[in-house]
């Protein structure tokens, strides 16, 4: 057993688990919507990244940036069809899953008949390279998936926390009924936070396709890992999210290698239902420096 | 010139409840009006039904001239954010805060026009020089602070932005008596312009002699006719 080797693995899986489980986790805690469409953004983004692919130019940023701009749209594309409508009805949580769950279904059969059933490959970003550290091989493509999520998380990060939106999107996060005091409406950031996640989601997809290939129901796995990922960290923490996607990144790497791929879900989600029954609302409790009202 | 607040049989309530029972008030450039009622009268709700934040209203509300009533039942605080665009700055009750931002976040949180925005450090500053305990504590989150020092905070985060109308909930509630005469102090000394300045408040003694008038809420009306109220200078 390697343990360099599985110490990898763990980051590729934490980060683009992370990348989805912190997109869930800011959507919960902004707009209150538990946003399963997110399946369905997985999805979209890895046939925009394949047209982009097959009809514009096989040159990786290109397809990568038509992958993100992609999860974007349809991020955005969700908050006009649910969150707007929906945002102020009673029993808005409930309603909103569903109506993002019904998006994800839907729109994934829609892409399963406008592509067909059959798997799309993307071409290969990061080049056929590798380096080789104290006996470890590290391929350009783990490389390439570290640092893309790392630098997208990184962006992000740094935007909630310097640029004007980010800062209404953190009041928004942590009151909404003061944020509505001081200007800032709903409608309008929930479109900022849908771009900004469904962004996150599109580079997702686009470097898990690296790996796994683009089809109409690739998104279901992530999205479950993600929610639940999201739910381990304490909904609506963006550092308990990827504490979280670390532990279950481990957890995922640390089962293929010993017992094998298909005990994967089973520890995964044994290591999940541990954590929330020691911490019930999740890991960010142990985060959190400022006291409750 | 036109009145800064002219509010024309206003009613408004939470459900089945009514709280406000068609309500008239003006209120004119560069007024202080002080409004003084017991627990449960309803001040709190008019604030509310002027932001917009109550569970239904109707009547008539005019802020500046501009109709920002109308009658709507649904969704409290739906329209709240274009309201406060119009021109008014909200320090509520309980102040409303954000806990995990700090309290230089919350003053940029308060600039939330494009001229605030653009001009934020001096506005800062100038809270800074309101409220000096602020000052050591701009990187501090908000959740950590005292009652009085959050207090400050919300009333700071509503004077960030140039408004028509200050719309100011029970600045002392909750205070220790020191506390909350230093922040009166502070909040009665701004320079105010052709703005208003519309305070709720328990405690008379607080208002006394430093507001233009006092209105007495009582059972969801006004007490006596709101434009001729009991004024401190002929009494």
């Amino acid at each position: 057993m390697d343990i360099a080797f599985i110490l990898l693995n763990a980051l590729v899986i934490a980060c683009i688990y992370g990348l989805i489980a912190v997109a869930v986790s800011i959507t919960w805690s902004s707009l209150g919507l538990i946003n399963l469409g997110y399946g369905f953004v997985f999805s979209f983004a890895g046939y925009g990244a394949w047209l982009a692919a097959t009809y514009i130019t096989k040159m990786s940023i290109v397809v990568m940036a038509a992958g993100v701009l992609a999860g974007a749209l349809c991020g955005v594309l969700i908050c006009l069809i649910v969150f707007i409508p929906l945002h102020d009805k009673p029993n808005f949580t409930t309603r909103g899953m569903i109506g993002t769950l019904a998006i994800s279904l839907v729109g994934s059969q829609a892409l399963l008949m406008q592509f067909g059933p059959r798997a799309k490959a993307l071409p290969e970003f990061f080049g056929n390279w590798s380096v080789n550290i104290g006996g470890t091989v590290l391929t350009a493509d783990r490389i390439g998936i570290v640092l893309c999520s790392v630098a997208m998380l990184g962006f992000v990060v740094m935007w909630m926390k310097g640029s004007r939106r980010g800062l209404e999107i953190r009041a928004m996060m942590m009151n909404p009924h003061a944020a509505s005091i001081v200007g800032i409406g709903i409608r309008k950031t929930g479109i900022y936070v849908m771009a900004i996640t469904g962004a996150m989601a599109g580079l997702a997809a686009v470097l898990l396709s690296q790996t796994y290939y683009v089809a109409p129901f690739s998104g279901l796995t992530p999205l479950i890992k993600g929610v639940s990922i999201a739910l381990c960290g304490g909904l609506g923490s963006v550092q308990g999210a990827m504490i979280a996607a670390i532990i279950l990144g481990f957890t995922e790497a640390v089962t293929s290698d010993l017992l094998g791929g298909q005990y994967v879900l089973i520890t995964q989600f044994l290591v999940i239902i541990c954590i929330l029954i020691v911490r019930p609302r999740g890991i960010s409790g142990l985060l959190d420096k400022a006291r409750e009202q | 010139m036109t009145e800064v607040l002219v509010i024309d049989g206003l009613s408004a309530g939470y459900g089945p409840l009514r709280v406000i029972h068609d309500l008239d008030l003006i209120i004119k450039p560069g007024e202080r009006v002080g409004i003084v009622g017991l627990n449960g009268h309803g001040k709190t709700t008019l604030l509310y039904a002027i932001a917009g934040l109550t569970g239904w209203q109707r009547g008539s509300i005019r802020l500046n001239g501009v109709e920002i009533g109308r009658t709507r039942s649904q969704g409290p605080g739906r329209y709240t954010h274009q309201i406060v665009r119009q021109g008014l700055a909200i320090m509520p009750q309980g102040d409303e805060i954000f806990n995990g931002l700090t309290v230089e976040e919350h003053l940029d949180s308060g600039a939330f026009t494009p001229e605030a925005w653009r001009d934020r450090k001096a506005r800062k500053e100038k809270i800074l020089d309101l409220f000096q305990p602020l000052a050591k504590l701009m990187k501090t989150p908000v959740g950590r602070l005292s009652g009085g020092e959050r207090r400050m905070v919300s009333i700071g985060r509503g004077l960030m932005t140039d408004a028509k109308l200050y719309l100011v909930d029970e600045p002392s509630l909750g205070l220790a008596p020191k506390i909350s005469q230093s922040v009166m102090e502070a909040l009665l000394s701004l320079d105010i312009k052709d703005s208003a300045m519309f305070i709720a408040e328990q405690n008379v003694a607080l208002l006394e002699g430093r507001v233009d008038r006092v209105i007495n809420m009582h059972a969801g009306k006004l007490k006596g006719e709101a434009s001729s109220s009991f004024n401190f200078a002929t009494a």
